[in-house]
């Protein structure tokens, strides 16, 4: 998967997950303060990430994640080790 | 009494009943509750022990205030929560709210600071008491619960701070995701202090022109399953439920003020 794609999916697992409308984000919104992603959600986010990539995400890591872009990075990290 | 010596006194009363929470804490700290760790050694009945210390210190504080005429209060529907194992939910327009419901719930349960796990003042009666602890970020709605299965009536304020005086209530959604990951109807409890009092952002002494009087009254129990449909996701149910206590919270402060 691209960066693209994973944007794409996020932008889905947001909408299908916690009712965020697509419109409402961009690359650079920030999760807790623009989009009211809880602590909670996040865990819920991290459990997807990993549906997606069939690895655990590391707690840290989704610490240091602010933005939606950021998650793409760090989904495209763990997916690169793959390979 | 005149108007401003009444005011005069209740800031006196109000030093006075803080200077005697503090006393009797640390009285706690340092007298009972290392007698209740080195006497009960099992530690659910040491929890239930300490529960005990607690619900009726508080007590003896709400009663405290109350007779020196701090202000006056009334309960209504109060026998529903005498019951185990739930999780009641309040608005918080109060410094003292907790203090109220810690007073009147049996076995309650409430999450304490993490900070407070580390204090070595606190950290004994906190541990012989058993609450939960919010230093696990978001495995704390677990822990939450298990407490509640547990038996305990666990104690939430789902604004997560003081309310603000004539805003709209904005309620966290860590009460309500609690309530649909473990399958949990919610108590509600509502409670009205007027005039208000010891609201945030006040200073203790600025005390309303007369005596508040609190109504603390406890609603029917709200179902959970209706927003535990199948394919409806976890987080989306909370976001529902959280929207839901809002409104509900609004329309029955509205009917009881």
């Amino acid at each position: 998967m691209n960066r693209e794609q994973i944007y794409e999916w996020i932008v889905g697992v947001l909408h299908d997950t916690f009712e965020i409308d697509p419109a409402d984000v961009k690359p650079e919104s920030n999760l807790y303060t623009d989009l009211d992603i809880d602590s909670i959600d996040a865990v819920d986010l991290m459990l997807r990430a990993k549906e997606l990539t069939g690895k655990r995400m590391q707690p840290d890591v989704f610490k240091t994640v602010r933005t939606v872009q950021d998650v793409v990075d760090a989904l495209y990290d763990v997916m690169a080790e793959n390979h | 009494m005149p108007s401003a010596i009444n005011r005069a006194w209740r800031v006196v009363a109000t030093a006075i009943c803080f200077a005697s929470f503090g006393l009797g804490g640390l009285l706690l700290r340092i007298a009972v509750f290392p007698c209740v760790s080195l006497l009960v050694r099992d530690r659910a009945q040491r929890r239930q022990v300490s529960r005990r210390i607690v619900r009726f210190a508080f007590r003896s504080f709400i009663a405290q205030m109350r007779v020196m005429g701090i202000y006056t209060y009334e309960l209504r529907n109060i026998e529903r929560l005498q019951r185990g194992g739930l999780l009641i939910i309040a608005n918080h327009p109060t410094l003292i709210d907790v203090v109220f419901l810690m007073a009147f719930v049996r076995n309650a349960d409430c999450v304490v600071k993490a900070a407070l796990w580390r204090n070595p003042f606190m950290r004994g009666p906190i541990r012989a008491a058993d609450y939960v602890s919010n230093g696990t970020g978001p495995d704390m709605v677990d822990a939450c619960i298990e407490a509640i299965r547990k038996g305990g009536n666990l104690i939430l304020f789902p604004e997560g701070t003081r309310s603000v005086p004539g805003r709209a209530f904005a309620f966290q959604r860590g009460a309500s995701n609690i309530a649909v990951r473990g399958a949990l109807a919610l108590t509600p409890v509502y409670i009205e202090c007027k005039p208000v009092m010891l609201t945030k952002g006040e200073k203790w002494y600025r005390v309303p022109d007369r005596a508040p009087h609190f109504v603390i009254s406890v609603g029917e129990d709200i179902p959970v399953a209706p927003y535990l449909q199948s394919g409806l996701p976890l987080a989306l149910g909370a976001r529902r439920l959280t929207q839901d206590l809002e409104q509900h919270y609004t329309q029955e402060l509205a009917r009881h003020g």
